[in-house]
């Protein structure tokens, strides 16, 4: 009966239509506020039909999990690029994502130190941070991807700077300086969101956290000054249409049109609004004030990918995991 | 067969039935569950399991959760019996209210008492910044583990003391008070021994609470591997970077050691009821 009457519709041409947005909690805000307000709006003009949406902000990897586990989540708008991986491996996502232009990612940020007020310790960049008696935030690489962020733009600026200075990427200075830099870590929270409320709970001299994060915090008038490292690395965030779950939903038209719509200038502003360095180029000219690009910024391809991360980094002999041993043995 | 050895049969059945529904209630809900944690940590054979309970961050996580579970276990004992023995000795105003609010610990979510401790004793508080200034952490170091495990396991103690307590005999204290014994030796000679159990019991149940304890302790200690990091945290990290081997060779190796210190108490109970009735 029931595959009968829907035979007699076109399919996906009904008054109301549900998206489900599977997303990591940061942006939370802009979605709920801005872009998906903007799309409906758009597409009711556009087709006459009400788009309906279910939304889930959870941790970016706990978000993927929850998806590859069964959650029918049409959109992944997650933190990082392997929580999506994982669902195309998954077989959830069956396109090439990251074909896409600007390679699938919707949102930019780079890694920066916020500090109090007043700058009372005089910090300016990573050598300060492993100054002694400097206590500094930054989560738990093992729970946060935004962790992860932090390290990798740790590591990285080492192996950057040591290559402007020397000539070469030394990867012993970029471990030392990581090794210094934990050693005043103060607490490893479970996420970022976590560790800057510690740090707004008068814990620490500095945190080590996305400029999105500040922007967010400044934007509902906190002080957070914060300063661009010289050396810092590129966050890029994915979005992707899952297939699966838009064969399952039949709303493949109107999942398409969102993930288009998040890259249009409009929603680009509005993500650069709310602290996200928009992709578009135009729209980053437009606002390169509120996001200079500093002299030694690197990606995570500098650092060989995620998979040379998690082996050069965090893997079993990885910088990281040598440091809190070597740490631990001290 | 007789009428009477029918009856018997009967009984039994009844008595069969609620005999197997209770073990199949334990099974289904507590040793089933064990098993598959077990069977899953086994999984990469001895070997591998061995080795993830032996990396050095797993080998401080354990070392300094059975510590600081240990030290809250003695804490409580004292401070749980006085508590306890306050209670039911002693009238004073709002002693209702005072008992009420012995449980409420139970009723707050751990997670709530992370956050409150942090707002009381956290370096931003008055009394963590006080104590900062001479040099004491109370927060994000250990002292504030084992305060936030003091919190969620204060009740057990208390509460399993309390009706021992209010139960017992007065006569003894009494006679041995009319001996001329002086309170000390009738709280030792003659209120310990009738207590032990009770309190041996109430220990139990608040190590092994301590153990698993995970909420507060993710919150108030600051997660520093080889400084706070204890096993709970440390399995929930290894979770979440995908490394579910590791997590749980570490569950196993919290679960296999709480049962044996579980069952060397209840030993230690069983004998201690053998002691006082002799």
């Amino acid at each position: 009966m029931l595959w009968a009457c829907q035979g007699e519709k076109p399919v996906g041409r009904t008054d109301e239509v549900t998206l489900t947005l599977g997303a990591y909690t940061v942006p939370k805000e802009v979605y709920q506020k801005e872009i998906i307000p903007a799309f409906q709006k758009y597409w009711l003009e556009k087709t006459g039909q009400s788009v309906k949406f279910e939304e889930s902000y959870i941790a970016s990897g706990a978000q993927s999990r929850a998806i590859a586990a069964g959650f029918e989540a049409d959109i992944a708008a997650l933190s990082l690029e392997q929580d999506v991986e994982r669902l195309r491996e998954n077989g959830l996502i069956t396109h090439a994502w990251k074909s896409r232009k600007h390679n699938g990612f919707v949102t930019r940020s780079v890694v920066v130190i916020a500090y109090r007020a007043g700058n009372p310790k005089n910090i300016k960049d990573w050598t300060d941070l492993a100054r002694e008696g400097i206590s500094v935030l930054y989560p738990s690489p093992k729970t946060s991807g935004g962790a992860m962020w932090d390290v990798n733009a740790i590591y990285g600026a080492g192996l950057k700077l040591s290559q402007v200075e020397k000539g070469y990427q030394d990867s012993e200075f970029a471990k030392q300086l990581l090794k210094s830099i934990q050693k005043n870590v103060k607490v490893m929270d479970k996420s970022g969101r976590a560790s800057v409320t510690t740090f707004e709970n008068g814990v620490g001299d500095a945190i080590v956290t996305y400029e999105n994060e500040v922007l967010l915090r400044q934007m509902h008038g906190r002080k957070m000054p914060y300063v661009i490292p010289s050396a810092t690395i590129l966050i890029e965030n994915p979005i992707a249409l899952i297939d699966q779950n838009v064969d399952k939903h039949q709303n493949r038209e109107v999942t398409k049109a969102f993930i288009d719509f998040v890259f249009l200038p409009e929603s680009q502003r509005a993500f650069a609004r709310y602290g996200f360095r928009p992709v578009d180029k135009t729209i980053a000219e437009e606002f390169l004030q509120k996001f200079p690009v500093p002299p030694y910024l690197f990606d995570i391809n500098y650092l060989g990918g995620w998979s040379g991360v998690s082996e050069d980094i965090f893997g079993p002999d990885g910088a990281w995991t040598r440091v809190i041993e070597e740490l631990g043995r001290d | 067969m007789t009428n009477k050895a029918f009856f018997r049969l009967n009984i039994s059945k009844g008595d069969l039935i609620l005999r197997s529904l209770s073990l199949f209630y334990i099974g289904l809900l507590i040793i089933l569950p064990i098993i598959a944690i077990s069977s899953e940590a086994f999984q990469g054979g001895l070997d591998s399991l061995w080795k993830n309970i032996t990396t050095a961050q797993a080998v401080y996580s354990l070392k300094l959760t059975f510590f600081v579970a240990f030290l809250m276990g003695i804490l409580n004992i004292i401070t749980g019996t006085a508590t306890a023995w306050v209670l039911t000795k002693y009238n004073f105003p709002l002693k209702n209210l005072m008992n009420a609010l012995i449980d409420l610990p139970f009723a707050i979510p751990t997670v709530v008492t992370g956050i409150m401790l942090v707002a009381l004793y956290g370096p931003k508080s008055l009394i963590g910044s006080l104590l900062g200034r001479h040099g004491i952490e109370i927060i994000y170091n250990k002292p504030g583990i084992v305060l936030a495990l003091l919190f969620v396991s204060f009740p057990f103690v208390v509460r399993t003391v309390q009706p021992v307590l209010h139960e017992m005999d007065r006569d003894m204290e009494e006679a041995a008070k009319t001996l001329g014994a002086k309170p000390l030796t009738i709280f030792r000679r003659i209120v310990l021994p009738t207590l032990t159990p009770a309190i041996l019991t109430g220990a139990a149940l608040s190590f092994s609470r301590a153990i698993g304890e995970f909420g507060s302790i993710a919150i108030v200690s600051g997660n520093i591997p080889f400084k706070t990091q204890v096993a709970s945290v440390y399995i929930y990290g290894e979770l979440e970077s995908y490394n579910t081997q590791g997590a749980l060779g570490v569950s196993v190796a919290l679960l296999f050691s709480s049962f044996i210190i579980l069952i060397l108490l209840n030993r230690l109970q069983v004998w201690s009821c053998k002691h006082e009735t002799r």
